[in-house]
């Protein structure tokens, strides 16, 4: 966690109804102290820090709540509101807490540092009212307070990075941002193979062809780090292109296919490279909680996508 | 402007030199749908440019170095930086040169001009299964297909009421789109549309574009080119030549 920055409750990054709370909540009963135990307790108001924690892991434990409050709501199913228009000055997300697609335009609401709220959705008991969001029922989609609907992962992020300020995540160069184009092309086998895999690996069968095909493309993405002799895909530092990649590598592990970059060692210095970036850090989901989602996912229990959710 | 109607270079021809400043150059094939894009959004931009047309039955080996995928169209810079995949040649274009802007500035009216586009991607993949006779077993299925896909676009239009796609001015997207409704005569699927009447509005108003009028194919050389080129034959590329 080499990157970690104290941020007070006046940083523009970061804000957010709950968040201003957290903060008052830390700075009050937590004031900088001799380190301690740090636990988290799930109580009736919600989650909150049991004891005085040190200045970098308060940071720590500052962004984990975020994270958890930004995104610890039940999903909506049918016969749930609609909900209400957009706040001025926030986006809306609507999502899902395990979904790779949401998750890049998450990764982008993060790393740019953009007000949001999240909207869950039951991916299998989509509310009625959803439909008017997305003529199929897809995630992820923006909503703003214009009551303009932006979807496709790919345009959402593209489009968060045109419309907020700070840190531009694609490049400003033509070439460069035409580049990084170019590499999604080159990773358009990989959602679809890495979801046959777990399909494969949850039923029990084999998936050995599979797997091959997931290392081939995996090679491809090898040589274009080789090639590049750079950590990341967009050059020395994160930028889109890694974010729109990193959802299906943090699900390697849990899909049972961490074994598919023995091959690739560039690709694992990447995968540890990410693994530093705060942004990723900040939404990496448990992978106690992850197993649990998948158990239940397959086993078509609705109640899925709240699993880990404190009451 | 120069060689939009050059021969097609094949195996064994000698690859070109580099590029010229002040010039791009693109690979491309004179009917190919995808190459037609690239050279809408050069045209349309006033963008000087060459032409080099590739064999597409006959590659010449040199070509795979400009893209691996050995596909068409390719841009080439005097930087000798290549770009390929059809969309992406054309944002590119859009940003690197002054002009005329193709994709608007507004950030949402450029995400939606996107997602208009993706409405839109099955079409290609029918109408290849069309032009390519792939279909006979379930012509009326994949017919009844073109129309629902039709339908999402006329619902666009119906909902923005303006003629084309992106406003009330032709813009990058109705150029995305464009090179497949311009083949439906050739495939005796121009009664798809009977059904859609803004978009048959949009055609009409479309062909009347000095771009698109320009770069036009007529019905009868279409279906020329794409019997030759069903047979593999080399000198598909370069009929009418």
């Amino acid at each position: 966690m080499a990157s970690l920055q104290r941020k007070n409750r006046f940083h523009p990054s970061v804000s957010f109804p709950l968040t201003h709370q957290i903060d008052l909540y830390l700075e009050r009963d937590f004031p900088y102290t001799e380190p301690s135990h740090s636990k988290i307790e799930f109580g009736a108001g919600g989650p909150r820090l049991s004891a005085a924690v040190p200045g970098c892991e308060r940071w720590l434990m500052r962004r984990r709540l975020e994270s958890m409050a930004e995104d610890a709501t039940r999903a909506l199913g049918k016969g749930s509101l609609p909900p209400g228009p957009v706040p001025e000055g926030l986006i809306r997300i609507y999502s899902m807490r395990f979904c790779p697609y949401s998750h890049r335009t998450r990764l982008i609401l993060q790393a740019k540092g953009i007000r949001h709220e999240v909207i869950n959705i039951n991916l299998k008991n989509k509310p009625e009212w959803y439909y008017t969001k997305h003529p199929f029922g897809q995630i992820p989609v923006l909503e703003n307070s214009k009551h303009q609907l932006i979807y496709e992962s790919v345009i959402a992020c593209e489009y968060l990075d045109d419309a907020y300020p700070g840190r531009k995540l694609y490049p400003f160069d033509p070439y460069e941002r035409a580049r990084q184009k170019m590499l999604l092309e080159l990773f358009y086998k990989v959602p679809h193979l890495t979801k046959e895999c777990l399909v494969a690996f949850r039923c029990g069968r084999e998936c050995t062809d599979l797997k091959l095909a997931l290392r081939q493309e995996f090679c491809n993405l090898e040589e274009i780090l080789g090639y590049q002799n750079t950590v990341f895909f967009g050059g020395d530092c994160i930028s889109m292109i890694d974010y729109l990649f990193w959802p299906w590598f943090e699900r390697l592990d849990v899909y049972g296919i961490a074994d598919c970059v023995s091959h690739t060692p560039a690709l694992r210095l990447w995968i540890a490279a990410m693994k530093q970036d705060p942004a990723v850090c900040a939404l990496l989901i448990d992978k106690n909680i992850f197993l649990g989602f998948l158990n239940l996912y397959f086993q078509n229990n609705p109640d899925a996508f709240d699993y880990g959710l404190s009451c | 402007m120069s060689g939009g109607s050059a021969r097609s270079l094949g195996k064994g021809s000698p690859p070109p030199g580099p590029v010229p400043e002040g010039v791009i150059r693109v690979y491309s094939m004179r009917f190919c749908p995808f190459a037609e894009r690239t050279r809408l959004v050069l045209n349309a931009k006033g963008i000087r440019h060459e032409v080099i047309n590739i064999n597409l039955k006959n590659k010449p080996e040199w070509f795979f170095e400009k893209n691996p995928l050995g596909l068409v169209p390719v841009l080439e810079n005097s930087q000798g930086q290549l770009i390929y995949e059809s969309t992406i040649t054309c944002e590119y274009l859009d940003e690197a040169y002054p002009g005329k802007k193709l994709l608007p500035d507004d950030p949402y009216e450029k995400a939606r001009q996107k997602m208009i586009f993706e409405l839109s991607s099955q079409i290609p993949t029918l109408l290849i299964c069309f032009l390519r006779g792939q279909n006979k077993d379930d012509y009326s299925g994949q017919k009844e297909q073109l129309h629902k896909e039709f339908s999402k676009l006329e619902e666009v239009l119906t909902n923005k009421k303006t003629t084309f796609f992106g406003g009330k001015n032709i813009s990058m997207v109705d150029y995305l789109i464009w090179p497949w409704f311009e083949r439906l005569e050739a495939v005796e699927l121009i009664d798809c549309v009977d059904h859609t009447p803004k978009l048959k509005l949009w055609m009409e108003a479309m062909r009347k574009d000095p771009t698109v009028s320009a770069l036009i194919t007529d019905a009868k050389t279409l279906r020329g080119f794409t019997d030759l080129y069903l047979q593999n034959s080399p000198d598909a590329c370069d009929y009418g030549l």
